[in-house]
């Protein structure tokens, strides 16, 4: 065994790309938290647990953090984790995919697009907006029966900058990798606190209003590139995507593999969603004969308070309990504004029979009943 | 999980606070709200109808919302 010492090692133009057993080691692909989007391998499913999003609407979430968008027809596209069933590429065992529900053809400033929007406090140290900002790597495994130039884009929140990246899909229905570097941008408001930071969006289409030459920085919204394919447009058309990594650096290093765990309350700081039968929501205390509230403890300090609860729509599916009895809701349960980052109160009604100031559980009866709260970005 | 169409109805005030409805186009509550909720706020944004708690479409629906503590 012999030792070598030296005091650096450099890629043969001197700059940062030599590999160690196909590792490329950077001061920032070294450091935690390499991969600053979360979910990128399409892992977590809260809201849906890998049934289908048929005919989505704007806004709609799929997979846990991703969410799709158009300005335009509501219901072009399916969506699904792992839609249609396809191999995700080795590694990986979830893809998120869209595929054509009714064809579109985008007119000038329409678009389908959907993406991810990154916590202001996970990007703050790339600097963006200042001299110095910080050039990221975003690479991702993507298979599509569309081939030609694709495009995506990075923004900011107001819309008053972005930066349309394209890239290449070569062979239909094959999963290809692809990676693009992007300059830090030195202009433009880049939120560093609990809003949104960064935005990724990768594009299906979209009209020529909102399409430019890709590979800089503009002082506007736009979406796709110039002359790119135009998934939305194309019958059945699929587009499947994973193994999603946004970095800093110019190289793009293998997937981040976080623990199950770890991916899962880092999407719960964004929505939490207690599911199943028999579950317990929380505990609490009854109010008066009909009415009882509890609270449930969220697993991670939500991004903001939710303002919202969902539930199954279905009252009988949830119950609150005393001692032994269980009393079955005559109405669905309800938000209550004292809801906040750290627990959810929420109001549970009954037609009768409860004691005021007695203790509570709150639970469900059925299979599939949730509840769930929303601090998305 | 199939697209929705939907609209909001005042729901109950608990602690002070106004709690919305949203009822999906099957008839079902599927989620109440305060005012901040974004979605909800998208929804009047984009001049949808609020009702009130008796169903009863409000023409002021703006107006009563910018006024909630």
């Amino acid at each position: 065994m012999s030792t070598l010492k030296v005091s650096a090692i450099q890629d043969a133009s001197g700059g940062n790309t030599a590999t160690i057993n196909s590792m490329t080691p950077t001061a920032d692909s070294l450091q935690g938290f390499r991969n600053r989007i979360i979910n990128g391998d399409m892992r977590i499913d809260q809201r849906n647990a890998g049934a289908a999003v048929n005919a989505i609407g704007s806004g709609a979430f799929v997979t846990d953090r991703w969410a799709y968008f158009t300005n335009a027809t509501a219901g072009a596209f399916n969506a699904e984790q792992n839609l249609n069933s396809a191999t995700p590429p080795a590694g990986f065992t979830n893809y998120l995919g869209f595929q054509v529900a009714s064809t579109q053809t985008p007119t000038t400033t329409n678009a389908y697009f959907f993406g991810h929007k990154i916590e202001g406090f996970n990007v703050a140290d790339l600097g963006w907006g200042a001299a110095g900002a910080k050039t990221i790597t975003i690479s991702f495994w993507v298979r599509s029966s569309v081939t030609g130039t694709h495009s995506g884009n990075v923004q900011n929140v107001s819309n008053a900058r972005s930066y349309v990246f394209s890239y290449t899909i070569s062979s239909a229905n094959t999963w290809e990798q692809k990676s693009v570097t992007i300059a830090g941008d030195t202009s433009g408001t880049w939120p560093t606190d609990n809003t949104a930071g960064l935005i990724l969006f990768f594009n299906l289409g979209c009209g020529t209003g909102i399409q430019t030459t890709a590979g800089s920085w503009n002082a506007a919204q736009y979406i796709g590139v110039t002359g790119g394919v135009s998934v939305v447009s194309n019958a059945s058309a699929t587009f499947y995507i994973t193994g999603v990594q946004l970095e800093v650096g110019s190289v793009a290093t293998p997937f981040e593999r976080r623990d199950y765990g770890r991916e899962l309350i880092m999407c719960q700081r964004y929505y939490y969603k207690v599911s199943g039968d028999t579950k317990w929501f929380g505990i609490g205390y009854v109010i008066d004969s009909t009415r009882a509230q509890g609270i449930t403890s969220f697993p991670v300090t939500m991004r903001t308070a939710p303002s919202a609860v969902e539930q199954t729509g279905t009252a009988a599916n949830y119950g609150v309990i005393t001692g032994t009895t269980s009393t079955t809701c005559s109405s669905v349960p309800t938000f209550n504004a004292s809801t906040s980052e750290f627990s959810a109160v929420t109001l549970f009604t009954v037609s009768s029979g409860l004691t005021a100031s007695q203790s509570i559980a709150l639970r469900s009866l059925a299979a599939s009943v949730y509840l769930a709260w929303s601090a998305e970005l | 999980m199939e697209r929705r169409t939907m609209i909001y109805k005042i729901h109950s005030v608990i602690d002070g606070q106004t709690v919305f409805a949203r009822i999906d186009d099957d008839g079902l509550c599927r989620l109440t709200c305060t005012a901040e909720h974004p979605p909800f706020q998208e929804y009047l944004k984009s001049g949808a109808e609020l009702q009130d708690a008796d169903g009863v479409v409000m023409s002021d629906a703006k107006e009563f919302v910018r006024g909630l503590p």
